[in-house]
């Protein structure tokens, strides 16, 4: 599909009113807030491709969430240590007792080996367990960041932090963020899509927009836990039949007299236009949602098929589909609805193969398939969850216990470092001790990558400036390629 | 601590301890220049140098470590121990590790420690630059800001054309609009009127009959008459609640595991009453902060004040933080946050860290209110933390009522427990059910203890000759704490769970075993004495009721981190909803089979206990509220450096916002929170910000934009008020007139500027695009509810009744809730994880912010939502229905008559011949010509009129 054919916007659908109106109830409009990128035109439509602040090494996104918390001690941070001392008591640093007391405190816990064994991969050489044997095929094209840190001890702070960058308070999601700062290609496609979300841990607001216009709100496509077949835009109907065009007609014809008795209004004008990109985009947009026009080929490479990756694959190629439409932020999410979603192996660690078999086969097809394509040239690919797990099994059980302290994610794409790896974990996979990153810093790198600049990223909202970083985040240049 | 730790830690101590060779020793300034300076350079001047200070510091000479940062001198030299600069490079506590980014090797510390033992010698001169902190206002300049100034009646302006203003709200805005050399646009036609005050004063256009009457009415005073009967409507309390609700983040469940707040109803019930029963308004926002502490005379009066705190207790609160000191502070923030917007429009929140950067507030501002606040309890600490439920008083008659039930439950409770004792005595020392019993002939979902995932050592045995399945394990009282067994069953469903464990007691058996059990609602830790017989059947003791979901992760761990013996045998899994499980029951219900007979209490305990049920179902429940209690210990609190919780500064007495206080600080009484002593104070007639917010909030709900136009934001980054004469007139008549906001909208909605049309001259559009000086009516988009009522109404399927709770009583979480009421919309159940879609698309409120002023946004969801939802296409086909019936009606009439209850209008003369066409296409046919006008009235709710109020 040519980038071209997505660059043609309606006239106004952001009307000066809805701006005013903006700015009444304290949110900046565009032309008040203090965004550099900023639009064309002054009556410009609000998801027109901006300007970055600087030159950009990627367009795109798409983060596949593993929710829950993937153990980077049995996935990619390999610790020879935990296998020496496996069964053995030893005294850590309890993250939740430290969070109720603020003080530091130590518990006797139970060393527990990776249950998957470790091997270098690629030329690069990175560590990857068997958990993950597709991925790592892939280590060469990838930079692990094994010193991620990140906030919230539990699934509800962190997978906001993780979204927001904020624990408590309601913030835009980095998607809202990336289409404020960048606007979207294809007008006829929402320009942040979050595919199967969670309706746990934040839900919503996970991929809303806060005090941010209400149009850079991520789109939910399907929910977790339903079949990828329903990740598709609400409300859209394309029976294509007579009686509907007949509707439409009806309505159009209605509208334009309507119009006429009350010449010049640019809002009516706007609300008449919105059906027209409507009736567009129910006709265009199952094109996009249409996987069986890929070959079969391209469907087994994301393991379309097969019952075990079925599911995700679908969800992994709409993802490609979506990126290569012009669709400006994609999230995959891998979870559910719960409260303990996916990943949390608190109990029963070996159930991450089962995880680990739905996500593998598809995750490493898409970055196959993306390069095929030349897309991973400027899109970025970005894994993981809200927090590692830790070196030690949890209540001495089977499972292992949340772990904000250290925990490894990997991104692929425009502008990274190929088969490099950044940080490190202490000798248990504990905490990270070198060259730490936080979340914030991880945000910070992104918006870098897509050319902006994470602290001129912002909105004026309730009489200050707001950002996705807060007041933190640095800009990581040893991951920049 | 980690593992890790005591090595480095003993290097450190070792590097401290560790004397200099003598003569060796470089000079001072050797060792500063070699070791410390490039130290410095390389990993401290990024943030605390000349470019930035983080947290105050810099240490880039002598005079930026002496004076220190937020949390003091960062050296002391020739002290280690007392130094917090290296406190920070030990990495010894998790707050204050520098640098952030990494650990400093050793050598390095070491180099820093013999530094500060040699006196901390520092060469370097005081930095010359310094960069000007960039602050607000001052509190004495604050004074003088517009806001902060106190409300000052004001004279009514002379204007040239004395025949345009109906009353003084004219004057004000006629004398701008003179001064600009503006025109007011004409009057709106009576029909365009008509439609815009339904709309405006109860959210429901007027129906046909409604609308003639008033068009066809000569007398002149038909519009006062109107509006008063729309003012006296309970529509206009269903309307205005709403407002009040949006400033107010009102919702009925928080976005963590959508939890159910299942009193909130009562709250947005109390709302709509206020506004209908007029309310003064200060007496309505006396309630909201400080309802429990007021005095009262009847019980009603009571309960309802009680019920107005919920507003305290509506934040999207992180139940699950962990760090519950910082919780404590994220609900006062929350709270303060909120306050401070809905009354004061004030953005308070801004000095949480620091002075506000633009507005006249310092940061001790701040933590005087949050003393306050935080000496009200809004939650119970724990791991998931809960809010409040208050009971609330009820009157004699009922109150005799409840005692008599709980009276009925506790000799129930007490004959059970006499039933159980008397088996227990008779059981002994013959246990009543003897060997073994088959898991698969228990209700529910067992988990023997063969299918336990076991970490460590368990020894199956078999010799009490009493237990579930094969056996039980036990740990042979050895490998303590490292041994474990989860339980983790295969639930048939989602729901609730009692949860059971089954053990075999002995004497030689654990005192405290630690039992986990993991739910949907967090973990919770029991300890379990096996020394004891467990209580049912001598089998199992009841862990609790539990609520899980079908996704693995509900089990139970035993661990065997307790003295003495610990076993188990089974952990069983009842649902607790009887209708779940019509095949297997749960206790009592079925006549039991011989195998199972002693899984069962006997008959009497088992019929009982269903008595009891039974009882505590259907019986009378003591209504409660969601509300606040008062903290036992009433405290200052501290300033919270940065923000942080766990870097606390300066002690700061209690007190409210200084620039908006007239003379000197009051002081707040030493037993009580305050809170009463802020309501009271936000409500003074000299508090220069309450009445103006309120008023120009009012306006906005009536004109479309506020007098100052960002309605939560009255400090210096906020707008100026287009007419501030016109709006201290407006508050110091609002105080005057007892607070009542009836009287101040019947004000406003009396005005001719009201009553003007929307349409506009291009003169008038030229100077003065944005409406500033409301010299037309604003034009504005039909809002999520009205139109959603509008559908339901025009399709008759409206619901009439008012109040009470709405959300079905089983839902246990607000995820994907299956909305399908058809009340009013301010009755649909405000689910932050779960909003009616059609309050999704068209700009409902954010339920978990304050919010004054709602977005407008037109976007494709919208019209995808219009074009294609079955709620649409349903009410429009029951609509088609219903001009279908209409009795000897002809096609033209039926059309004019649908226009009229759609758009308030007679059809254009096009618009009639494209219905005309529509339905001669159709022709006699009965089924095409409903579908012509399901697609007729589909068109017309669709249409940009309908969705307009003009």
């Amino acid at each position: 599909m040519s980038k071209d054919r997505h660059r043609v916007f309606a006239p106004v659908l952001w009307t000066r009113r809805g701006a005013l109106e903006a700015a009444a109830c304290g949110f900046g409009s565009m032309a008040l807030s203090g965004l550099a990128a900023e639009p064309a035109g002054a009556m410009a439509h609000p998801l027109e491709p901006k300007r970055p602040h600087h030159p950009a090494r990627a367009k795109r996104v798409i983060f596949l969430f593993m929710q829950g918390g993937v153990s980077h001690v049995d996935s990619f941070d390999h610790k020879p240590l935990l296998t020496e001392r496996d069964g053995q008591m030893f005294d850590f640093d309890d993250a939740r007792k430290i969070a109720n007391s603020g003080k530091r405190e130590a518990t006797s816990q139970r060393v527990m080996k990776p249950l998957w064994k470790f091997g270098r991969h690629g030329q690069s050489g990175r560590w990857g367990s068997d958990l993950f044997p597709e991925m790592c095929r892939h280590v060469d094209e990838m930079t692990f960041i094994h010193s991620l840190r990140t906030e919230g001890i539990a699934h509800g702070p962190a997978t906001l932090f993780l979204h927001c960058g904020a624990t408590q308070f309601i913030r835009p999601s980095m998607g809202s963020w990336v289409t404020y700062g960048l606007g979207t290609e294809n007008e006829n496609l929402p320009g942040f899509v979050s595919i199967s979300p969670s309706s746990g841990n934040g839900g919503p607001r996970n991929f809303g927009n806060a005090f941010l216009p209400a149009i850079y709100q991520g789109t939910a496509l399907g929910k977790a836990g339903a079949p990828a077949g329903e990740a598709v835009i609400r409300h859209l109907s394309s029976s294509g039949s007579a009686a509907q065009r007949r509707q439409f007609e009806l309505l159009q014809a209605l509208n334009a007299e309507q119009l006429k008795r009350t010449p010049g209004e640019s809002e009516l004008e706007a609300v008449a236009s919105s059906y027209e990109l409507a009736w567009r985009m129910q006709h265009r947009a199952p094109e996009v949602f249409d996987l069986s026009a890929e070959s079969g080929a391209t469907r087994a490479l994301y393991g379309i098929g097969d019952p075990k990756t079925d599911n995700f694959g679908r969800q992994c190629l709409l993802a490609r589909r979506l990126c290569e439409s012009g669709v400006r932020y994609i999230q995959v999410t891998y979870g559910d609805n719960s409260a303990n979603p996916a990943w949390d192996q608190h109990s029963n660690l070996p159930k991450h193969k089962d995880h680990a078999r739905a996500v593998d086969k598809p995750i490493a097809g898409l970055l196959q398939d993306l390069k095929a394509r030349g897309l991973l040239e400027d899109t970025i690919v970005w894994w993981g969850g809200e927090f590692g797990r830790t070196p030690y099994a949890e209540k001495n059980g089977t499972g292992r216990d949340h772990n904000a302290g250290g925990f490894t994610v990997w991104l692929a794409g425009g502008g990274l470092r190929k088969g490099h790896a950044h940080g490190a974990t202490d000798e248990w996979g504990h905490k990270a001790v070198e060259d730490k990153m936080h979340m914030h810093d991880l945000h910070a790198t992104i918006l870098h990558l897509l050319g902006l600049d994470h602290e001129h990223l912002t909105f004026r909202y309730s009489g200050r400036n707001f950002r996705l970083t807060d007041v933190h985040g640095r800009v990581v240049r040893e991951l920049l390629a | 601590m980690s593992a890790a730790r005591p090595i480095l830690l003993s290097l450190a101590i070792a590097a401290a301890l560790t004397p200099q060779p003598a003569g060796a020793a470089p000079s001072d300034a050797e060792f500063f220049e070699s070791k410390i300076r490039p130290l410095l350079t390389a990993h401290c001047m990024e943030c605390h140098g000349e470019e930035k200070q983080k947290g105050g510091l810099r240490l880039d000479s002598r005079a930026g470590w002496t004076k220190g940062g937020e949390s003091g001198p960062a050296l002391v030299p020739g002290n280690v121990q007392a130094s917090l600069l290296l406190k920070a490079v030990h990495y010894l506590d998790p707050n204050l590790q520098m640098p952030p980014k990494r650990r400093l090797s050793d050598a390095q510390v070491g180099d820093l420690e013999q530094w500060v033992r040699r006196g901390a010698p520092d060469p370097r001169a005081e930095a010359t630059t310094t960069r000007p902190k960039q602050t607000g206002l001052t509190l004495e300049q604050g004074r003088k800001f517009w806001s902060y100034l106190p409300v000052k009646a004001q004279s009514v302006p002379a204007v040239k054309d004395a025949t345009w203003p109906r009353g003084e709200v004219d004057r004000f805005l006629l004398t701008r609009m003179e001064t600009r050399s503006v025109r007011p646009s004409g009057d709106a036609d009576r029909a365009t009127l008509a439609r815009r005050v339904f709309y405006d004063l109860t959210g429901l256009p007027p129906t046909p009959e409604q609308l003639a009457a008033f068009v066809d009415d000569p007398a002149p005073d038909a519009y006062p008459r109107l509006v008063d009967s729309l003012l006296a409507s309970p529509q206009f309390g269903e309307r205005w609640g709403r407002h009040w609700l949006d400033v107010a983040r009102y919702a009925e469940s928080l976005t963590l595991r959508g939890f159910i707040l299942k009193d909130a109803w009562r709250y947005r019930d109390y709302v709509i009453d206020a506004f209908n029963d007029d309310r003064p308004y200060d007496q309505f926002v006396r309630e909201q902060i400080a309802g429990d502490l007021l005095p009262h005379t009847t019980r009603a009066q009571r309960e309802r004040q009680m019920v107005a705190t919920t507003f305290l207790a509506l934040g999207n609160t992180n139940l699950e933080e962990q760090d519950k000191q910082q919780l404590v502070m994220d609900v006062v923030d929350e709270q303060l946050d909120t306050l401070g917007k809905t009354f004061l429009a004030q953005t308070i929140g801004c000095a949480r860290c620091h002075d506000h950067k633009f507005d006249p507030i310092p940061t001790a501002d701040y933590y005087a209110l949050a003393g306050i606040l935080k000496n009200t309890r809004t939650l119970e600490h724990s791991n998931v933390s809960k809010w409040i439920e208050v009971p609330l008083p009820v009157d004699p008659s009922e109150e005799k009522v409840l005692k008599d039930h709980d009276a009925a439950v506790a000799v129930l409770q007490a004959r059970i427990k006499a039933a159980r004792d008397r088996e227990k005595v008779a059981a002994k020392p013959t246990p009543r059910t003897g060997g073994a019993l088959d898991p698969a002939t228990l209700p529910g979902v067992v988990v023997d203890d063969t299918q336990a995932k076991r970490v460590g050592d368990w020894t199956a045995s078999r010799f009490s000759g009493r237990f579930i399945g094969e056996g039980y394990l036990h740990d042979g009282a050895a490998g303590k704490g490292k041994r474990t067994l989860t339980f983790l069953p295969e639930l048939p469903h989602a729901g609730r769970y009692e949860v059971r464990l089954a053990y075999v007691p002995g004497r030689n058996r654990a005192a405290a075993v630690p039992v986990t059990v993991f739910s949907a609602d967090g973990e919770k830790l029991l300890t379990i004495n096996q020394q004891e017989d467990p209580p049912l059947d001598g089998r199992f003791i009841i862990l609790g009721v539990f609520r899980f979901e079908l996704n693995g992760q509900g089990f139970v761990i035993v661990s065997n981190d307790s003295e003495g013996h610990v076993v188990a045998d089974a952990v069983q899994f009842l649902p607790v909803d009887v209708k779940d499980t019509p095949a297997k029951p749960a206790v009592g219900a079925s006549p039991a089979p011989p195998a199972r007979a002693g899984a069962d209490p006997t008959a009497e305990i088992k019929a009982l206990e269903a008595e009891l049920k039974q009882l505590q179902s259907r019986g009378p429940q003591r209504p409660t509220c969601l509300s606040v209690r008062e903290e036992e210990k009433i405290a200052d609190a501290r300033v919270h450096v940065r923000g942080s919780v766990h870097n606390l500064g300066a002690l700061v007495p209690r007190g409210f916002l200084q620039v908006a206080s007239a003379g000197p600080a009051a002081s707040l009484p030493a037993g009580q929170s305050g809170r009463l002593e802020l309501a009271q104070w936000m409500t003074r007639n000299d508090n220069p910000l309450t009445a103006r917010v309120m008023v120009n909030r009012t306006w906005h709900w009536i004109f479309g934009a506020g007098l100052v136009r960002t309605t939560d934001n009255f400090g210096t980054t906020g707008e100026r008020p287009s007419h501030p004469e016109l709006l201290d007139h407006l508050a110091a008549r609002f105080m005057q007139q007892g607070w009542s906001v009836k009287k101040l909208v019947r004000e406003l909605v009396m005005s001719r500027a009201y009553q003007l049309s929307s349409a506009a001259a291009p003169a008038l559009l030229r100077a003065d695009p944005e409406n500033r000086l409301f010299a037309r009516a604003s034009r504005r988009r039909l809002d999520a509810e009205s139109l959603r009522d509008t559908l339901l109404l025009l399709g008759g399927n409206l619901a009439g009744q008012r109040g009470g709770p709405t959300l079905r009583p089983d839902t246990a979480a607000d995820y994907a809730y299956r909305h399908d009421d058809t009340r009013r919309s301010v009755y649909a159940p405000v689910l932050r994880n779960a909003l009616p879609d059609l309050f999704e698309v068209f700009d409902f409120a954010d339920p978990s912010v304050a919010t004054g002023a709602r977005n407008t946004s037109t976007a494709s969801t919208q019209a995808l939502f219009m074009l294609n939802h079955p709620f649409v296409r349903q009410q429009a086909a029951a609509a088609a229905g219903r001009t279908l019936g209409l009795p000897a009606a002809d096609s033209a009439q039926r059309v004019r008559r649908a226009w009229l209850a759609a758009l308030a209008r007679e059809p254009s003369k096009a618009e009639a011949a494209l219905a005309a066409r529509r339905l001669a296409e159709a022709g006699a046919d009965p089924a095409q010509l409903r579908e012509a006008w399901t697609q007729i009235w589909h068109a017309l709710v669709a249409s940009v009129d309908f969705r307009h109020v003009n």
